[in-house]
């Protein structure tokens, strides 16, 4: 096969997949890239300075000056979502980064390296796995002093057994193809042959469960900041600014309700997201109507 | 399956000193003095050393993990310097109540996610399926703790449906029996304090079921996909079986095994999640006093809960491994399948 005709064909495939995303889906990937920008550019968008404190304007409702009203001590709460979105989503996006990279590594060492250290891996796997891991993250936040680098450091800890899990299954499944077989045969050596031919194939199923993961990530995140153990004040992480706001519920419900559902709405759209991957690798799920 | 039984059995305590392990780990992870953590912030600097002699601090590393395993087998997980009780103690007064909070939202979860899984396949591809489906997700994309202040505020203060917080109604004493406020009243003979109590218990267990139902609709949803389009149904269909009774007596019976296996798992979770829930409706339990541990910078405390849900969530999982071979047969012949 000559290069013309390989990259042909890849893009032809590439043409079907398109195809394949409905315009919602197409929709749903315009707007987590919005997110995105949002959460990097958070600061410079943001209308007014999130932690300046002015008594004057407390608990104002939602208007045409301050789209999401004003938190207790004045603060403009769409500029205090919009920095809050670089802490939520960043710390969410390294915690899956880290983890994913991790998982990577030990599933396809416990796949392909020695048998006793595939069962050491994957035991250990089996209690991280068994463990909520809000619980675990939450010990181990307690333990490093409650901020939010201590929740990312944990979390981060915490969850990629399930990737190396997944990993070791992918790569598993690919090493005995007969593509594999075939280059071992050229002659290929094994490092090659894990980083050009079986792992970008194992890790193509691999982004449909971190994409799916982000919404995880970021409600376990908001949580552990809700219950006082992530981002610290004056922080407007999402789950801290709802935890400001839950004192005040009765006299400015806004303060609860738009940083409750910015994280609902942003978790839904990496959901879908995920489902809408899923179906991109595999267009049967389309016909049985999985999606 | 006895044999099966000892070997899962038999893998208990090693998962449980790898637990004990982790937990130990956390310890070590304390920045600064852990003397002067466990000692509480208002200690003298003789109380510090007296910890420190307490924990083992000036020992070697291998004696101090020793020490702390024993510790640890014989139920010392330390005392609470908030409650300045042994942290064992506070567990056990409040675990009770957690349980029964979880059994409650396990119900829930019960009662919502086997219809919906089992419409959604039915149906699948309607317009139905999608609506359903896209409640479902929302439901499990809502952060627990807004949806609890939310409904606590819509449904508890503006509608006044549900009490807004606490578990039994105010001024009223319950003689503790099971530490399960819904058991104690009915224990109590009082039906209508039994109602009452349970009226308290519906708000934070329907919160608490809601990320669940998702998973386990969507589980019996796939399952039932395959089974329905299996032969066995068709063959029950052309023998004249009604469609209720196909779906429900022929496929469900034989999609739902999945689902148990996830709900068995989902006990755990559950008991992890009463961190949300429970110190925003005032319920008692291992989540309020985590969550209140963590407010008082009672690290052991906070640890020690850890310790004790992963007791809990290793002894679920081997009840549900267990249950799962009395219930499948299919699954006692392949013994030691990787």
């Amino acid at each position: 096969m000559t290069i013309s005709r390989w990259s042909n064909f890849r893009f032809s495939a590439l043409k079907r997949q398109n195809s394949l995303l409905s315009i919602f889906d197409k929709l749903i990937f315009i707007l987590i890239f919005f997110i995105l920008v949002l959460a990097i550019f958070g600061n410079f968008l943001a209308p007014y300075d999130p932690y300046l404190v002015n008594l004057k304007d407390s608990l104002l409702p939602p208007s045409s000056e301050h789209l999401f009203g004003t938190d207790v001590n004045g603060r403009d709460m769409l500029s205090r979502i919009l920095v809050g979105a670089s802490s939520s989503l960043l710390s969410t996006l390294f915690v899956i980064m880290f983890a994913a990279l991790v998982g990577v590594f030990f599933g396809t060492v416990s796949a392909l390296g020695p048998r006793w250290l595939d069962e050491i891996i994957m035991r250990l796997s089996d209690v991280a796995l068994a463990f909520p891991a809000l619980i675990l993250s939450l010990g181990f936040a307690a333990a490093l002093g409650p901020s939010l680098r201590s929740a990312v450091i944990a979390l981060a800890l915490t969850w990629w057994p399930g990737y190396a899990r997944l990993v070791r299954t992918y790569v598993l499944e690919i090493r005995h193809k007969e593509y594999v077989d075939a280059a071992t045969v050229l002659g290929v050596s094994k490092i090659r042959l894990i980083f050009k031919h079986i792992l970008p194939n194992a890790l193509v199923n691999l982004y449909v469960q971190i994409t799916i993961d982000v919404s995880a990530v970021l409600l376990v995140i908001s949580g552990l900041s809700f219950i006082g153990i992530g981002a610290q004040a004056p922080s407007a992480e999402w789950g801290a600014l709802v935890a400001d706001g839950r004192n005040y519920i009765l006299a400015g419900w806004w303060t609860v309700m738009i940083p409750g559902v910015v994280i609902c709405i942003t978790a839904l759209l990496f959901n879908l997201a995920g489902d809408a991957l899923r179906v991109m690798n595999d267009p049967t799920l389309a016909r049985k109507g999985e999606k | 399956m006895t044999r099966f039984v000892y070997q899962r059995l038999a893998m208990v305590p090693l998962v449980l000193w790898a637990v004990a392990t982790l937990v130990f780990f956390m310890i070590k992870l304390i920045p600064g003095d852990p003397a002067r953590v466990a000692a509480g912030r208002s200690a003298t600097i003789e109380q510090v050393e007296a910890m420190r002699e307490k924990l083992g601090l000036s020992n070697s590393l291998a004696e101090q993990y020793l020490s702390y395993l024993s510790q640890t087998l014989q139920g010392d997980l330390g005392t609470s310097i908030f409650t300045f009780r042994p942290v064992i103690m506070d567990l056990a007064q409040v675990l009770p109540s957690s349980f029964e909070l979880v059994f409650a939202a396990m119900f829930i979860n019960v009662a919502l996610a086997i219809p919906l899984g089992v419409i959604t396949a039915v149906l699948r591809g309607s317009p139905t399926d999608l609506l359903l489906r896209v409640i479902t997700l929302i439901g499990a994309t809502v952060p627990v703790f807004w949806l609890g202040l939310v409904l606590q505020y819509s449904l508890g203060a503006q509608l006044k449906i549900f009490p807004i917080s606490g578990q039994k109604p105010s001024g009223v004493q319950i003689e503790r029996v099971t530490g399960m406020t819904t058991i104690d009243a009915l224990i109590s003979g009082n039906v209508t304090l039994f109602f009452q109590t349970l009226h308290y218990i519906v708000l934070p267990a329907f919160v608490l079921s809601i990320a669940f139902v998702a998973v386990t609709a969507r589980t019996l949803r796939s399952g039932m996909i395959n089974v329905l389009e299996s032969d066995f149904v068709l063959l029950a269909r052309a023998k004249g079986v009604s469609r209720v009774r196909a779906v429900i007596r022929h496929a469900l019976r034989n999609a739902i095994l999945p689902t148990f296996t996830i709900l068995g798992m989902q006990i755990g979770w559950m008991l992890g999640s009463t961190v949300l829930v429970e110190s925003i409706f005032g319920r008692q339990g291992i989540g309020s006093y985590a969550t209140t541990a963590v407010l008082q910078k009672d690290i052991f405390a906070v640890i020690s809960v850890v310790l004790i849900i992963g007791v809990v969530v290793t002894i679920m999982n081997l009840l549900v491994d267990v249950s799962h071979r009395l219930i499948d047969p299919r699954l006692r012949i392949s013994t030691g399948a990787k």
